[in-house]
């Protein structure tokens, strides 16, 4: 070791910048590990409660398993089992129906944000009121849009007051309404959330563009078609992608206003995967069905980047 | 000394007699058996009761020491489900009999018959055969419930119905008359809970082997089912909900439904809320189907987490023994207004003698009373999957009544269904109605 050592320091001496080299590797190293550092605690917790569970919960999809005896793997089984049963098909079909809810909350949020967007007095107070269901809790919704819904509730009441219609309507009774009722509240409870996103995004987008339009001689609707949307883009995407996988993972409107009722014509895809494990225990088909849901959430999340992605040129 | 040394030492005292005071405590709450019990549902209304017992208790058992829990029902599965693999089950949980059927066939319950030893003759037999699961007792029988049915006379005498329907078959045609005379709902059956509705009529839903749902029996019921639908006989609201309560009794409250298959205890939020329904409110008893069963017996019982054994397993037992004593049964029923499921408790003037002023709740209470030898918990069991099967049932009668579907092509479909999945099993099933 020692000869090695000597030949090394006179190596060193002989080629002065070998001697600088090694610090320098060893800060670019501590560069290197430092941010891992930082992300440790963080990359920790979501190995813990992420991807070891959802690791866990796939391998468990394939095996036949109740919480007292331990699992045994039994291939395809859970998968066959759901596709021998209709209600999974109609849910994934309701969880695709729910993605109708996307374009109205996107539009709604960005006509909302740019109504918003100015200085008129009380303007604030709109903001708040807006985003007041964002913060409500989904039981009170529920419950409220419930009542609502009801056949002595507000909305018949008034459809009946003005002759709208004569027999109240079965908002949550029917099978083929009540999908769409529950599809109103989630609308409902969205458009807060979204609009603020893009109150955030307009008022990042510089004056200067929209004043050489103005200069330039363009119109109301050119400049908020020419210049506002394309700077609203890449907003558009992520709140495009946000509310597509919260359209394909609703659950709490479900559970609460209809439980899936009447004739499973409001089940979806993760209400399905909730009720199968914990109705009926069935946690192995649960996690089949979810596994199946997170199929379809990549892929529809892979199509909005595939189309909506700002293209530069 | 300085100030600041002073100041210092006086600190130092005063951590180190923190740490004194926290170690006694410690020790002290080490010494004790600590037994955590969760209810379904019963906070506020019953909070004074159980902190008076948790004291009263707790002041009598200096080693033991309690910690109520109250739980909603609908998340109640969800927790205790999460706790028992957690392995942080509490020691006693309150459970209705079907849940504790389905916990105790996966082995997460822990049978009480050693525990329960000589106190067995304390309770009902109905309640103890109700919790009693491949020849073992799986809880402490708490309290029961049995339905009556009230009726609006003032929509009965505006439709001219002079007879009070003692079957179902007259009790749909009652509604659909209902409606026609006087625009208002008959009433709302529990059909979210289909199964239990054929069973109560004494029509089966498997034999020997095979779904039986689909004979001219079962379709002649469900068809007149559908009639009184689209006669607008039933009440729409909710109707297919496994829980139609909340929206009848609100129906019922507010004059929109002449009759009302609920526990005597419904009656005191009728009383409470709407005082002129009530003044033209009678009761009858509901109709008694084939098997001579009261429909409505819902027992709640402290069942034991499996997991829960040694000193922790006999003062729980000796705490549920507590809390389903003659005494404190007979309290809780009059406060809830349930029936108790201990012999003594049952046999009190309270509920078998009738004031000359009685109202109808108390006539009701008198009626259930009577009835609690014919009460029992109705569910299915014996079929494997039966969520599964039963959702396609449920959802076939759905469909058949809303006439969606024709009612015998709807059950045959179902019955199909179940026949595949109960064919490859090794030995024949018979779903039974328990018990």
């Amino acid at each position: 070791m020692t000869p090695r050592a000597g030949i090394d320091a006179a190596s060193a001496d002989r080629q002065p910048w070998r001697a600088r080299a090694a610090p320098a590797s060893r800060r670019l190293s501590r560069r290197a590990v430092r941010p891992w550092l930082f992300l440790a605690p963080a990359l920790l917790l979501l190995a813990l409660f992420t991807f070891w569970p959802v690791l866990w919960g796939s391998y468990l999809a394939f095996t036949e398993y109740n919480f007292l005896t331990p699992p045994r793997f039994v291939g395809l089984a859970n998968f066959e089992d759901l596709i021998e049963d209709p209600v999974f098909f109609i849910s994934l079909k309701n969880s695709l129906l729910y993605l109708l809810i996307v374009p109205a909350i996107q539009l709604g949020a960005i006509v909302l944000a740019v109504l918003v967007n100015n200085t008129l007095p009380g303007i604030k107070l709109f903001r708040a009121a807006f985003y007041v269901p964002v913060v409500t809790s989904v039981s009170v919704v529920g419950i409220m849009w419930g009542w609502m819904y009801n056949e002595q509730g507000l909305i018949n009441a008034v459809l009946q007051g003005l002759h709208i219609v004569n027999d109240p309507v079965g908002w949550l009774s029917d099978d083929r309404l009540a999908l769409f009722s529950v599809m109103v509240v989630t609308l409902w409870r969205g458009l807060g959330w979204y609009m603020v996103l893009y109150l955030a995004a307009l008022q990042a987008i510089p004056k200067d563009l929209e004043e050489a339009a103005r200069l330039d001689g363009a119109t109301r609707w050119q400049r908020f078609w020419r210049v506002t949307v394309p700077m609203l883009m890449p907003t558009i995407l992520l709140c495009t992608v946000l509310s597509t996988l919260s359209a394909m993972k609703v659950l709490e409107e479900v559970l609460i206003m209809t439980k899936g009722g009447p004739v499973s014509s409001t089940y979806t895809g993760l209400y399905y995967a909730y009720d199968q494990g914990i109705r009926a225990f069935n946690f192995p088909r649960a996690l089949a069905a979810s596994l199946v849901v997170s199929v379809f959430c990549v892929a529809v999340a892979w199509l909005n980047f595939r189309f909506l992605r700002p293209r530069h040129r | 000394m300085s100030r600041a040394a002073a100041l210092l030492r006086l600190i130092g005292m005063l951590l180190l007699a923190a740490v004194t005071v926290c170690g006694c405590a410690r020790t002290s709450a080490a010494d004790k058996v600590h037994i955590e019990f969760w209810t379904m549902s019963l906070k506020p209304k019953f909070t004074p009761y159980f902190k008076a017992l948790v004291a009263q208790y707790e002041a009598s058992h200096p080693d033991v020491e309690l910690e109520w829990v109250d739980v909603p029902w609908d998340t109640l599965q969800t927790k205790l489900t999460a706790a028992i693999v957690a392995g942080s089950a509490p020691a006693l949980v309150q459970l209705n009999v079907p849940w504790a059927y389905d916990y105790a066939l996966y082995g997460a319950l822990r049978p009480i018959d050693d525990l329960l030893g000589a106190d067995r003759s304390a309770y009902t037999e109905g309640a103890i055969a109700d919790l009693t699961f491949n020849g073992h007792v799986y809880g402490f029988p708490h309290y029961n419930s049995v339905n009556v049915m009230a009726y609006n006379t003032a929509l009965f005498r505006s439709a001219g119905i002079t007879r009070v329907p003692t079957t179902r078959d007259e009790q749909l045609a009652v509604a659909s008359q209902i409606k026609a005379r006087t625009g208002q709902y008959g009433f709302s059956p529990a059909l979210g809970k289909i199964a239990g509705l054929m069973l109560e009529e004494g029509l089966p839903l498997v034999e020997n082997g095979k779904a039986v749902f689909n004979s001219p029996a079962h379709v002649a019921f469900v068809t007149k089912l559908a009639d009184a639908y689209k006669a607008g006989g039933l009440l729409k609201d909710k109707l297919f909900s496994e829980d139609n309560y909340p929206a009848s009794i609100d129906a019922y409250k507010s004059g929109r439904m002449a009759m009302l298959e609920a526990p005597p205890s419904a009656l005191t939020r009728v009383r409470d809320d709407a005082a002129d329904i009530y003044a033209v409110t009678d009761v009858a008893p509901v109709p008694i189907g084939a098997r001579g069963i009261a429909a409505g017996g819902w027992l709640f019982h402290f069942a034991m987490p499996k997991g829960t054994d040694g000193a922790v397993a006999r003062e729980a037992a000796a705490f549920a023994k507590f809390l389903t004593n003659d005494v404190n049964q007979l309290a809780f029923a009059k406060l809830a207004g349930a029936f108790p499921t201990s012999r003594k408790a049952v046999a009190d003037p309270h509920f078998q003698r009738l004031r000359t002023d009685a109202g109808a709740y108390d006539k009701a209470m008198a009626l259930g009373a009577q009835r609690m030898d014919v009460v029992r918990t109705l569910y299915v069991s014996g079929v494997p999957g039966f969520e599964r099967l039963n959702k396609r049932l449920q959802d076939a009668v759905e469909a058949a009544i809303i006439g969606r579907k024709d009612v015998k092509t709807a059950l045959d479909d179902a019955a199909a269904f179940w026949n595949g999945k109960l064919a490859p099993l090794a030995r024949p099933t018979q779903a039974a109605i328990r018990p």
